[in-house]
């Protein structure tokens, strides 16, 4: 039987041994944490990213569900959306895409000049994404109340474009950060899970895009 | 490679360990600011538990109220309406603010960095935050029901009963924000745990070496992560019918609430039973003196179920007028699902068979579990058979059917972790007398309450019915439910006593029930830390590896 003293300061007690390990970093401090994957912090976003896609998932099911109960989709009387803004606004997702990623290579690469303007560019980018957006919101309210059909539709724009402002807040706090000179290539996880995150709201615009305006 | 060193060493020393600088923290806040300041996952766990078990307490007392009015024909103990608020509430309280957080929040948080030999979870604060917004959560609940805005929808709060018009008070709305705000905060524990099973395992845990309670966490999580953002979007959808006049949510279309709402509370049911079968997976070949049996089956079959939980939920609505080919193939999925929870009640027996058995509490509330999940698992087997679902639909046979499930699965589950980790937790040893009456008058007063409703259900006794006429052969079985039900309630507060004696209780000492896992390697209760010096595993079985190599004790 075990003996009911701390089985914790039998092992203080004895001399440590990790140094002599030959797999262990050898004469190197440990982290605080063992870690096994090389960022927790992105592990973390990556989940979340995860359980995000779940929500719309959520979304998209009642916008079918409803499809598919629905004689008509659009009900009849209600235009289609307009096909142009939802283009441009394509674009510009794809573009901020792009400079959020440069960003990220750059800083990567020590490169802080190249930082801020590619996190500057992007931020840019969606907030211009935002007031496209927002002209469509005006016609929206009318729409939402309508039907079933005005309703989903409403849902995943708004929804969508909230993720929009949260990466262009996002983009703001990295851009201060990278003004005051806070991250470097050995410190860069806000940079690199505000890249993660922007890419999934860039994947959610291209699933709402098809879905909402090209197969309606 | 670690096991050749782990080897030479093993002569000299009792487990192997590695020396990490321990954290620095403000280690100085003490009394009511170090609870509430506080980012440490025990210390976060046991608020958790506090906050769940009161919860419990509160929506038994209503569990109370349901049965004084139901104890004899045409009782006026409360008026209809008053009575379909306290069973909504009953519902919502023991599901979303009782079983889930004791078992997800408390035994996950206190547990789960201490089993895998970690010093605290992955985020710290973002577990500080998801505790506070439950808590937050139940109090914008019960501060609403207080306060008389009260939902009356029942926990399923299907359309049309939480429509604007059949619901037109503000108290449905605030029953609605409760859940969302409890929706983000399990969502983010969810990441939480996930990140920390993953990443923050002690050196040598590899993936078959994790306990069998960290397995179950990890599916828990991951069915939390999947199954409750669709559950949010839903929640958010009826609420801007009720305000905002969308129309998601319309008459003509019932079936899409119920479609959102199972997505997500069929998982539900397996995020409250699989953190319950990780503990008796804990509990039992520790009593059992013999390893678990067949632990990878086990690990397995307990993925399975939460791969399987996703393509179930149908069979919640077989008289909802669904596509009867649809209905088939989840009445096929439902009974499949059968196959990985037999394997484990198998896995189970087998560990208990041939055992050297030491019947203290955390046993006998083991045994409590297999005997009575077995008996909800058998009848969820034949309500999902739809000819038998469609006779039984709504009525008390379901209410029977999923009290075996939750009640004699996750309640028992839970008390056989709080016997078996309390003395972790506090120091002390509970008063194993007190303990035993415990899980006697528990055992006996379940199944008199539940019982009987099987028989009340075969009957034709709809459920959520606030009253009833005489004549129609339910006297007998809701009186005797209404007995068993004050039973049930006196056994808890036996298990109160019995907490309450735990000032005085026998110190436990580091390891009480030689155990196999991390946890009993460190003090009762464990430093802040948690470990001075982080072990390094080299088996499923750490501290039984300990034992052996310690031949003067």
């Amino acid at each position: 039987m075990m003996d009911k003293s701390n089985l914790a300061m039998h092992m203080a007690g004895s001399q440590r041994w990790s140094d002599s390990r030959p797999d262990s970093r050898v004469g190197q401090p440990q982290p605080a944490k063992p870690t096994r994957v090389k960022n927790i912090g992105l592990l973390g976003v990556a989940f979340f990213i995860v359980s995000e896609s779940m929500f719309f998932v959520g979304l998209f099911l009642a916008w079918f569900y409803l499809r598919a109960t629905s004689d008509a989709w659009p009900p009849a009387g209600v235009a289609p959306p307009p096909l142009l803004p939802a283009v441009i606004n394509t674009g510009i997702a794809l573009l901020s895409t792009v400079a959020v990623l440069f960003a990220d290579r750059a800083i990567a690469r020590d490169n802080r000049s190249g930082l801020i303007a590619g996190i500057a560019t992007a931020g840019a980018l969606g907030v211009i994404f935002m007031a496209v957006q927002s002209a469509e919101f005006t016609a929206l309210s009318a729409l939402a109340q309508g039907s079933a059909y005005g309703s989903t539709f409403t849902f995943l724009l708004l929804f969508h474009v909230l993720r929009v402002f949260v990466g262009v807040v996002l983009m703001g706090v990295v851009l201060v950060r990278a003004l005051l000179g806070h991250f470097s290539s050995r410190r860069r996880l806000l940079v690199q899970g505000t890249a993660m995150y922007w890419c999934f709201i860039t994947g959610v615009w291209l699933v709402v895009f098809a879905v909402l305006y090209l197969l309606s | 490679m670690k096991l050749a060193i782990a080897e030479a060493i093993a002569t000299e020393r009792d487990m192997a360990s590695i020396s990490i600088p321990i954290p620095l923290r403000d280690r100085a806040r003490t009394g009511l600011l170090g609870w509430l300041a506080t980012v440490d996952h025990k210390k976060i766990g046991v608020m958790y538990m506090m906050v769940a078990f009161s919860f419990f307490v509160i929506a038994g007392v209503l569990a109370l109220l349901i049965r004084l009015q139901l104890a004899a024909p045409n009782m006026q103990v409360v008026d209809p309406q008053t009575y379909n608020q306290i069973f909504t509430m009953h519902g919502t309280v023991m599901i979303f603010l009782f079983t889930i957080p004791m078992l997800v929040g408390g035994f996950g948080n206190y547990l789960l960095p201490l089993m895998i030999g970690a010093r605290d979870v992955a985020f710290p604060r973002l577990n500080a935050f998801s505790f506070w917004i439950t808590l937050g959560a139940g109090l914008v609940m019960f501060g609403g029901f207080l306060f008389g805005a009260r939902s009356d929808a029942a926990w399923t709060a299907y359309i049309p009963y939480s429509s604007k018009t059949f619901s037109p008070t503000i108290g449905m709305d605030i029953w609605l924000l409760g859940l969302i705000l409890l929706g983000i905060g399990s969502t983010l524990g969810a990441v939480n745990f996930l990140v920390t099973l993953y990443s923050m395992r002690a050196p040598g845990m590899t993936a078959w070496r994790i306990p069998m309670f960290g397995w179950a966490m990890g599916t828990t999580a991951g069915m939390v992560l999947l199954a409750t953002p669709v559950l949010t979007a839903a929640l958010i959808m009826l609420v801007a019918d009720r305000n905002f006049n969308t129309q998601f949510f319309t008459t003509n279309r019932v079936q899409l609430w119920q479609h959102m709402f199972w997505f997500y509370s069929h998982p539900a049911v397996y995020i409250m039973i699989l953190p319950a079968m990780g503990i008796i997976s804990e509990v039992i070949p520790v009593f059992a003196r013999k390893p678990l049996f067949g632990l990878r089956a086990v690990v397995i079959s307990t993925i399975l179920i939460g791969l399987l939980g996703f393509t179930t939920w149908v069979h919640h609505m077989f008289v909802s007028g669904v596509d009867p080919t649809i209905e088939r193939f989840f009445m096929f999925t439902t009974m499949v699902i059968a196959v990985p929870t037999g394997v484990k009640m198998f896995n189970w027996l087998a560990t208990l068979w041939g055992g050297s058995l030491n019947l203290k509490t955390p046993l006998l509330m083991c045994l409590g579990f297999l005997a009575t999940f077995v008996i909800g698992g058998i009848s969820g087997v034949m309500q999902g058979s739809i000819p038998v679902d469609q006779y039984v639909h709504n009525s008390y046979w379901v209410v029977a059917h999923f009290h075996y499930v939750l009640f004699g699965g996750s309640v028992f589950g839970i008390f056989a972790g709080l016997y078996f980790w309390v003395p972790k937790i506090t120091g002390r040893m509970f008063d194993e007398k007190l303990g035993k009456l415990h899980f006697w008058t528990m055992m006996i007063g379940f199944n008199v309450t539940f019982f009987p409703m099987h028989f009340l259900g075969l009957l034709g006794m709809p459920r959520r019915i606030a009253t009833y006429d005489a004549g129609r052969g339910w006297e007998a079985g809701n009186l005797i439910a209404t007995i068993g039900a004050f039973l049930l309630a006196f056994s808890v507060l036996i298990f109160i006593i019995n907490c309450i004696k735990l000032r005085n209780g026998e110190r436990a000492g580091n390891d009480p029930w030689e155990g196999n896992t991390l946890e009993w390697s460190t003090t009762s209760p464990p430093p802040e830390y948690n470990f001075r010096e982080i072990p390094v595993v080299e088996s499923d079985r750490p501290l039984f590896d300990a034992r052996m190599r310690t031949p003067s004790a």
